[in-house]
C-alpha cells in the first residue's frame, strides 16, 4: 500500500488545488494582452485561474494573474489546430480542470462572457462551450447561409456559430480537440479549421451555446470571398464527409430559442444589384456545370428565379438547402473538381446573401430568416441522407 | 502454238482445222499465279500468325496482371489509410474525381495493359519483319496510333479542365464574356492537341505546323488586338479596383465603397 509523504510539495499542491481554469488566448498584440488579462482579472479570483501566454508578453504584463508560458499560434481570423494541442498540453501540465481558449480579437469579449463560458464547463459540467455573439447584421454571412443551418441540422446542435473563436473546454474536450488537431498540425496544413461542435458530437459529449454578447470578428487578410468560402465550406464539407457515420443517425432536432432582435437596417441595393448580377451572369454561364452538380428542377427554379427583379428577389429557403445538399454531394462523389465546385457554388450564395438582404429589408429580423433556413435545412436531412446512401445520376 | 500456225503457212498448206488453243495450259498458268499467290499469303499469315497470338496472349496476361496488382494495391492502400495520410500531407489543393487508392489502383492497371500492348506489338513487329514484306506499312503507324491515342486523350482532359477553370474564374470575376473566354481557352488547347497528334502521326508534314502556327498565331493577335482596343477601359479600371481593394479584398470586387462596412461574408 502507498503512503503518501509526509513532507507535502507545497507548491504543486497548491496550484492542483487553486488552478482550475487555464486560459489561452492566441497571439495578440500586447495592448489587446493587457486589456484581455484586465477582463480576466474582473471575471475570476487570481488563484483560481491560470493564463498561458508567450514569455515575452508575460513578462511585461502587470496583472496579478498567474501566468505561465505557452506556446502561441499566429491565428489572425480563427484558431488554429495548433491552438488546439498548446491548449490540452498545457492543461495537462498544470492539471487544470477546463481551458478557456481565446481566439484573435478576444479584447472584445466582456469579463461576464468570459465568467460564463468557464462557468458553463466548470459549474454546469458541459465538455464544449460555444459562445453566441450578438454581431452586426449582415455580419458573418458565410455562417448564417451554410456552417450554422448545416451543422444544425446535421449534428442536431443548436451552436448559432459552429466555427466559434473562442472556446471553453473540459479536459476531456480538450483532449479530442488535441487528437483531431494533431492530424492538421503539419507544416502545410496548419491553416486547417477544426469543427469542435461535430467531434463534441461524434464523441458523445455534451456542447452548448452560452450567451456571450457583442463581439468584434477579425477578417481573413489578403483572400477574397472566394477563398474564403471555399477554405471555410470546404473544410466543414470535408469533415461531414469523414462523419458521415456519425450525422446518418437520426437525432431529435435541438430546441433553439433565441430573442429575435428587431429588423436591422438594411445592405445597400447596390450590393443586392451587384450580387444578383453575378448570380445571372453565373446562370448565363455556368449551366454545364451546375447540371452536373444540380438537379433539373433547382436548375429551373434557378433560372426562373434568375428573372426576377432585383428588388423583388428572394432565394427560397427550401431551394437553397436543396443546392447545399447537392453541393456537399458532389463533394462527396467528387462529380467534379472540388475547387472548381466551390467556385460554382460562389454566385449562389451570393444570390442567397441578396435574398436574405431583400427579406431583411422587409422588416423581417435576419435571425428569423436564418432560423427559417435552418429550420428548412432539417426538413430537407432526409434528401441529404437518401442521395447520400444511394447517389443516383441524374445528369446522365 | 504460233509456231504451229506458222510452219503451216510456210508450208502452204491450209489448215484444214482451226487450231485449238491450249487452254489448259491459261488455266494452268491462273491456277499457278493463284497457287502462288496463295502460298504467298498463306507464308506471310504463317509467318505473322505467331506474332498475333504473342500480342493477344500478352495483352491478356498483362491485363490479368493488371486486375490482381490494382486488386492488390487496393486493398494494401486501403489497409494502411492511404487517402487520409495523403489528404493530411497534401490537403486539399489538389482533389481528383477519384479516390487516390482508386487513382494508383487504375494506374497501375492501366500501366499493365499499355505494358502488354508495347509487349505485343513489339512480338508482332518481330515475326513481321522476319516474315515477307507486306506491300503496306501498317506496323509503324500502330504504335505512333497508341501514342497519337494517348495525347489526343490527354489533351482532351486537359482542355475541359481549363475550359471550366477559365469560366468559372471568370464568372466570378463577373467577366460578361466568360464563356467565350472559356470556349477560346479550350478550342486552342484542342487545336494544339490536335496540331500534336497529326505531327506525332506524321500526317501531313509541314502543312500541319505551318496551319496550326497561322492558326495559333492569328488567334493570340486577334486577342490582343481585343484586349488592346476594345477592353482597354476595362483593364484599367480591374487594375485600378484591384489596387483599391488591397486593404479589404474579402468583400465582393467593385462593390459600392459605401456598403463595405455593411456586408461582411465571414
Amino acid at each position: 500500500m502507498a503512503t503518501a509523504s509526509p513532507i507535502p510539495d507545497s507548491t504543486s499542491t497548491a496550484e492542483r488545488a487553486t488552478a482550475n481554469l487555464l486560459v489561452l488566448a492566441t497571439k495578440l498584440p500586447p495592448e489587446q494582452f493587457e486589456s484581455v488579462l484586465a477582463h480576466l482579472t474582473e471575471a475570476f479570483s487570481a488563484e483560481s485561474v491560470i493564463v498561458g501566454a508567450p514569455e515575452g508578453l508575460a513578462a511585461h504584463s502587470l496583472t496579478s494573474l498567474r501566468i505561465v508560458p505557452a506556446p502561441q499560434s499566429g491565428a489572425a481570423w480563427t484558431l488554429k489546430p495548433a491552438d488546439f494541442i498548446n491548449a490540452y498540453e498545457v492543461g495537462r501540465e498544470h492539471e487544470v480542470r477546463a481551458v478557456l481558449i481565446l481566439g484573435p480579437g478576444s479584447d472584445s469579449l466582456s469579463p461576464q462572457s468570459l465568467r460564463a463560458l468557464a462557468d458553463a464547463v466548470l459549474s454546469a459540467g458541459i465538455d464544449l462551450a460555444v459562445p453566441h455573439y450578438t454581431i452586426p447584421p449582415n455580419t458573418g454571412l458565410i455562417n448564417s447561409a451554410i456552417l450554422y443551418p448545416l451543422t444544425r441540422a446535421l449534428f442536431a446542435s443548436r451552436a448559432r456559430f459552429p466555427q466559434a473563436l473562442d472556446l471553453g473546454l473540459s479536459m476531456r474536450m480538450a483532449e479530442r480537440l488535441a487528437t483531431a488537431a494533431r492530424r492538421f498540425n503539419v507544416p502545410d496544413q496548419g491553416d486547417a479549421l477544426l469543427w469542435p461542435v461535430n467531434e463534441a458530437i461524434a464523441a458523445g459529449l455534451s456542447a452548448d451555446e452560452i450567451d456571450a454578447g457583442p463581439r468584434a470578428v477579425p477578417q481573413p487578410a489578403d483572400i477574397d470571398v472566394s477563398a474564403v468560402l471555399a477554405l471555410v465550406t470546404g473544410s466543414l464539407f470535408g469533415d461531414i464527409e469523414a462523419k458521415a457515420a456519425v450525422w446518418q443517425r437520426p437525432r431529435r432536432p435541438p430546441m433553439v430559442q433565441r430573442p429575435t432582435p428587431a429588423a436591422s437596417p438594411a445592405g445597400s441595393t447596390a450590393d443586392v444589384a451587384q450580387m444578383l448580377e453575378a448570380f445571372r451572369l453565373a446562370n448565363a454561364n455556368l449551366q454545364e456545370i451546375w447540371s452536373l452538380v444540380l438537379p433539373p428542377h433547382s436548375l429551373v427554379m434557378l433560372k426562373r428565379f434568375s428573372t426576377v427583379e432585383t428588388a423583388a428577389f428572394r432565394m427560397p429557403d427550401i431551394l437553397w438547402a436543396r443546392i447545399v445538399y447537392d453541393f456537399l454531394i458532389a463533394y462527396r462523389l467528387r462529380t467534379i473538381n472540388r475547387g472548381h465546385l466551390m467556385g460554382a457554388l460562389i454566385p449562389l450564395y451570393l444570390a442567397w446573401v441578396a435574398g436574405h438582404i431583400n427579406v431583411t429589408a422587409s422588416s423581417i429580423a435576419p435571425e428569423r430568416h436564418i432560423e427559417a433556413v435552418a429550420t428548412a435545412f432539417e426538413a430537407d436531412k432526409p434528401y441529404l441522407v437518401a442521395r447520400w446512401r444511394w447517389p443516383d445520376r441524374f445528369n446522365s | 502454238m504460233q509456231n504451229v500456225t506458222e510452219n503451216l503457212l510456210q508450208q502452204g498448206q491450209k489448215p484444214s482445222v482451226i487450231p485449238v488453243y491450249d487452254d489448259g495450259s491459261i488455266w494452268q498458268h491462273m491456277s499457278a499465279a493463284l497457287h502462288q499467290s496463295f502460298y504467298r499469303v498463306l507464308t506471310l499469315l504463317i509467318a505473322v500468325l505467331p506474332g498475333i497470338l504473342a500480342f493477344f496472349a500478352a495483352l491478356l496476361i498483362f491485363t490479368l496482371s493488371g486486375i490482381a496488382i490494382s486488386w492488390v494495391l487496393r486493398r494494401c492502400l486501403s489497409w494502411v489509410n492511404f487517402d487520409q495520410r495523403l489528404a493530411r500531407k497534401g490537403g486539399a489543393d489538389w482533389t481528383p474525381s477519384s479516390a487516390p487508392t482508386e487513382i494508383v489502383a487504375r494506374f497501375s492497371f492501366w500501366a499493365c495493359v499499355l505494358l502488354g500492348l508495347i509487349i505485343g506489338v513489339s512480338a508482332f513487329d518481330t515475326s513481321y519483319a522476319t516474315g515477307t514484306s507486306l506491300p503496306i506499312s501498317l506496323l509503324p503507324y500502330l504504335t505512333r496510333a497508341v501514342g497519337a491515342a494517348l495525347l489526343l486523350v490527354a489533351g482532351s482532359l486537359i482542355a475541359r479542365f481549363l475550359a471550366r477553370s477559365v469560366v468559372i474564374s471568370a464568372v466570378n470575376a463577373q467577366l460578361h464574356y466568360a464563356r467565350a473566354l472559356s470556349l477560346g481557352v479550350k478550342w486552342l488547347v484542342l487545336v494544339l492537341t490536335g496540331a500534336m497528334v497529326l505531327d506525332h502521326l506524321e500526317v501531313g508534314g509541314n502543312i500541319v505546323e505551318l496551319a496550326f502556327g497561322i492558326l495559333f498565331g492569328g488567334i493570340v493577335l486577334t486577342l490582343a488586338l481585343a484586349i488592346g482596343l476594345g477592353s482597354r477601359d476595362l483593364v484599367s479600371r480591374s487594375l485600378e479596383s484591384r489596387v483599391e481593394h488591397t486593404g479589404d479584398p474579402t468583400h465582393i470586387q467593385e462593390m459600392d465603397p459605401s456598403s463595405r462596412k455593411t456586408i461582411r461574408h465571414f
